[in-house]
């Protein structure tokens, strides 16, 4: 145990754990994190498995960075904890006694000669400290005695501090790991759906976009309405930056996208040798409808694409989600047999063509389209989150105790001579020696001038 | 009176600024430094309207694509020099801090860097904004400080210059090390928290404000616990000062992740 709390206590193990740590996490950004083992192999051919094996390519998730961490949680605990209290003796019951020439050693320092006796200039020393905000603690032995004066004792503890804090910051980490819960939730507009792991619904009522005059994105916004056995409970705007809380979870805007399985198509049909002829049909994918021409001809929406691109083997795909270049597939039924078929593009209507036995002087135009939209939440439940709050609140706390919350110290042991006391003063701070200085001179001034 | 003027009279404050601290360096004289430090305070002021005019501009904080970072971390460098030079007199650095203001100001410049003002994407729309950038740069405007202090230490003579060149040094890692931890990783955690949903996520740019964090960390415990003032103390500071660079420029040029915007 002792070796154990030895080894840990080092500050040695400290400074090389901060550098094998800051080591590890440049590594990580250098080596791209969670891809594909395709990807690793293509970029690194036969160091792939290694990387993989040891679990580079998810550096901090790794088992092995973990352990570090953990290390360096324990390493912070025990170096905080077996010098903590010596500290709190320091605070709580200090050494008053001293001696004049570890004083007189002190920078800064002073020694002069009172005419007084000891308790007259005894209880103007105190007074003296006091005025200056120091906490007085004094003890007489014999014919001297000895006083000390302090202010900001707590800046002492700053470092402890902020260890405190890292070590809640860790804690919250493992308790964000292991009881945290994520998902997300796709909802078309008017949809419900059950949170997991909740007691409640959430209910999409709208979905919108915003735009700026320049045409890009201003905010995406959810209405939403939360629902407990089909009873409304409350109702919410859900933006990005805006999460909604309820009942331990928050809901956030991640992403949305357009319902194209649910579709609608409008398409404009005319006929070259037929200037009177025009239709117009709305369909959904996988609907048909009849023509009304003098053929009997059933129009078939077969696919809509959003985004038409043309993929691997010349075949039809969609790019995107996003209506970049939509497209609609056209079949042209008569007596249950197809007779022609072809692509309709919104963007190029010149384009359009059908193929087939029977396509006659028919012309196809995709004159619209609509599309519910959907939106998609993610619903997060993190206990570790107010553990890190209160981590980070004690890490500023601690490095403004550190750094701007100087312990200050002044020491006078005054000593009973015949018809006079001698006085010495000694003065230390941790930080701010030119305004400790200034404040230990003008102690010592004021207790000069009075005699 | 355009916001580009005032960038450009600003930077030839600046320039002025450092000619004189170059004169400073050979001659001496308190004179010449005092003369040098009133352009300094100049530039900064031409320097804090063309700001204010940009986010009147915009309508939003002057931080949202490179220019404007880069315009805002010069501002902060100078304003960083002007602090650290009233509390300790050390004119000594003002060239070198002056010649950094100018780079960063001409990169700012330079044709690579997108000017126009654009609306603020959704994912910005925060007043964490605010928070989360200027302190954090601030942070980073004392870690130059105590970058040029550390250089100038390394390459010092005179003892006694050396001492407070090494005291500069320390005090400036004093500021800028609470300013980055409350700006870059503390208001980074929470806005990360209110618009992804999470405060940490091993994003690249998370991960070098981490490494920048743990060298200061190092250079504070290698200084206060284990003594090491002076010289190795130097070199962390500059390795610091470098990972926070890093963490500024690199990230976004040479790794992708989340922060994509600036």
């Amino acid at each position: 145990m002792k070796a154990f709390i030895r080894f840990f206590s080092s500050v040695k193990l400290a400074i090389a754990l901060l550098i094998i740590l800051t080591a590890a996490s440049i590594l990580g950004t250098l080596i791209p994190q969670g891809r594909s083992a395709a990807e690793y192999a293509a970029r690194y051919g036969g160091l792939a498995g290694i990387l993989v094996r040891f679990q580079f390519t998810d550096l901090y998730h790794s088992l092995w960075f973990i352990a570090l961490l953990g290390f360096f949680g324990l390493n912070t605990a025990v170096c905080t904890l077996t010098r903590l209290s010596p500290k709190l003796r320091r605070a709580r019951r200090p050494q008053v006694a001293a001696d004049p020439k570890s004083l007189a050693a002190r920078n800064p320092k002073d020694r002069f000669r009172r005419s007084e006796g000891l308790p007259a200039v005894r209880t103007e020393a105190e007074e003296a400290l006091r005025a200056a905000g120091y906490r007085v603690r004094s003890e007489k032995a014999e014919t001297r005695v000895s006083i000390l004066g302090r202010k900001r004792i707590a800046g002492i503890f700053g470092p402890d501090v902020v260890h405190l804090g890292l070590l809640v910051l860790l804690a919250g980490g493992i308790v964000s790991g292991l009881g945290g819960f994520k998902t997300q939730i796709v909802l078309r507009e008017g949809e419900t759906a059950p949170v997991p792991k909740a007691a409640f619904e959430i209910r999409l009522d709208k979905f919108t976009t915003e735009y700026y005059p320049d045409g890009s994105v201003k905010d995406w916004t959810s209405a939403v309405t939360v629902l407990e056995d089909n009873a409304p409970l409350r109702t919410a705007d859900i933006e990005v930056n805006h999460p909604l809380s309820h009942g331990g979870f928050n809901f956030y805007q991640m992403s949305y996208g357009f319902d194209w399985e649910t579709a609608s198509v409008e398409v404009l049909a005319r006929k070259s040798g037929d200037p009177g002829f025009l239709k117009a049909l709305e369909l959904k994918p996988g609907e048909r409808a009849p023509l009304g021409d003098a053929e009997g001809t059933e129009i078939f929406l077969r696919r809509f694409l959003p985004d038409f691109v043309l993929g691997e083997g010349n075949r039809p795909e969609t790019r995107s989600f996003q209506p970049n270049n939509p497209a609609v597939l056209i079949e042209g039924i008569r007596e249950g047999r197809k007779v022609f078929e072809g692509w309709v593009f919104a963007n190029f209507p010149d384009f359009a063509r059908m193929h087939g036995t029977e396509a006659d002087d028919l012309a196809f135009e995709l004159k619209g389209f609509r599309a519910g939209q959907y939106s998609v939440l993610e619903a997060a439940r993190d206990p570790g989150v107010p553990l890190i709050w209160a981590g980070c609140l004690l890490v500023m706390v601690g490095l403004g105790l550190a750094f701007y919350w100087p312990t200050c110290e002044i020491r006078a042991v005054l000593e009973e001579a015949p018809s006079k006391t001698e006085v010495v003063l000694g003065g230390q701070a941790a930080k701010g020696r030119d305004r400790f200085e200034k404040e230990f001179a003008a102690v010592a001034a004021a207790l000069r001038r009075s005699s | 009176m355009t916001e580009s003027t005032l960038f450009a009279a600003a930077m030839g404050l600046f320039a002025l600024s450092a000619l004189i601290y170059f004169v400073f360096l050979f001659n001496r004289r308190e004179s010449t430094a005092r003369t040098a430090f009133v352009p300094v305070i100049a530039g900064l002021v031409v320097h804090t309207g063309a700001l204010v005019l940009r986010t009147v501009e915009s309508g939003h904080a002057p931080f949202t694509n490179m220019y404007e970072s880069l315009s805002f971390l010069s501002w902060a460098t100078a304003l960083a020099f002007v602090l650290v030079n009233l509390r300790f007199s050390i004119p000594r650095i003002g060239p070198f801090l002056m010649l950094i203001v100018i780079a960063l100001m001409a990169l700012a410049s330079s044709p690579l860097m997108p000017k126009e003002t654009t609306p603020l994407v959704p994912a910005l729309q925060s007043y964490w904004l605010w928070l989360h950038v200027s302190v954090t740069l601030l942070g980073e405007a004392f870690f130059a400080v105590a970058f040029v202090a550390s250089l100038m230490y390394l390459s010092a003579k005179d003892p006694a210059k050396k001492d407070k060149l090494d005291a500069v040094g320390y005090r400036a890692v004093a500021v800028g090390f609470p300013l980055f931890t409350l700006g870059g990783l503390v208001f980074g955690m929470v806005w990360a928290q209110k618009a992804w949903g999470r405060y940490w996520s091993w994003d690249p740019k998370e991960v070098w404000s981490l490494i920048t964090w743990l060298v200061f960390a190092l250079y504070l415990h290698t200084r206060i616990v284990m003594g090491w003032k002076g010289k190795r103390s130097a070199w962390i500071a500059i390795l610091g000062f470098l990972a926070a660079l890093f963490t500024y420029f690199g990230v976004n040029y040479l790794l992708s992740g989340l922060h994509s915007y600036a």
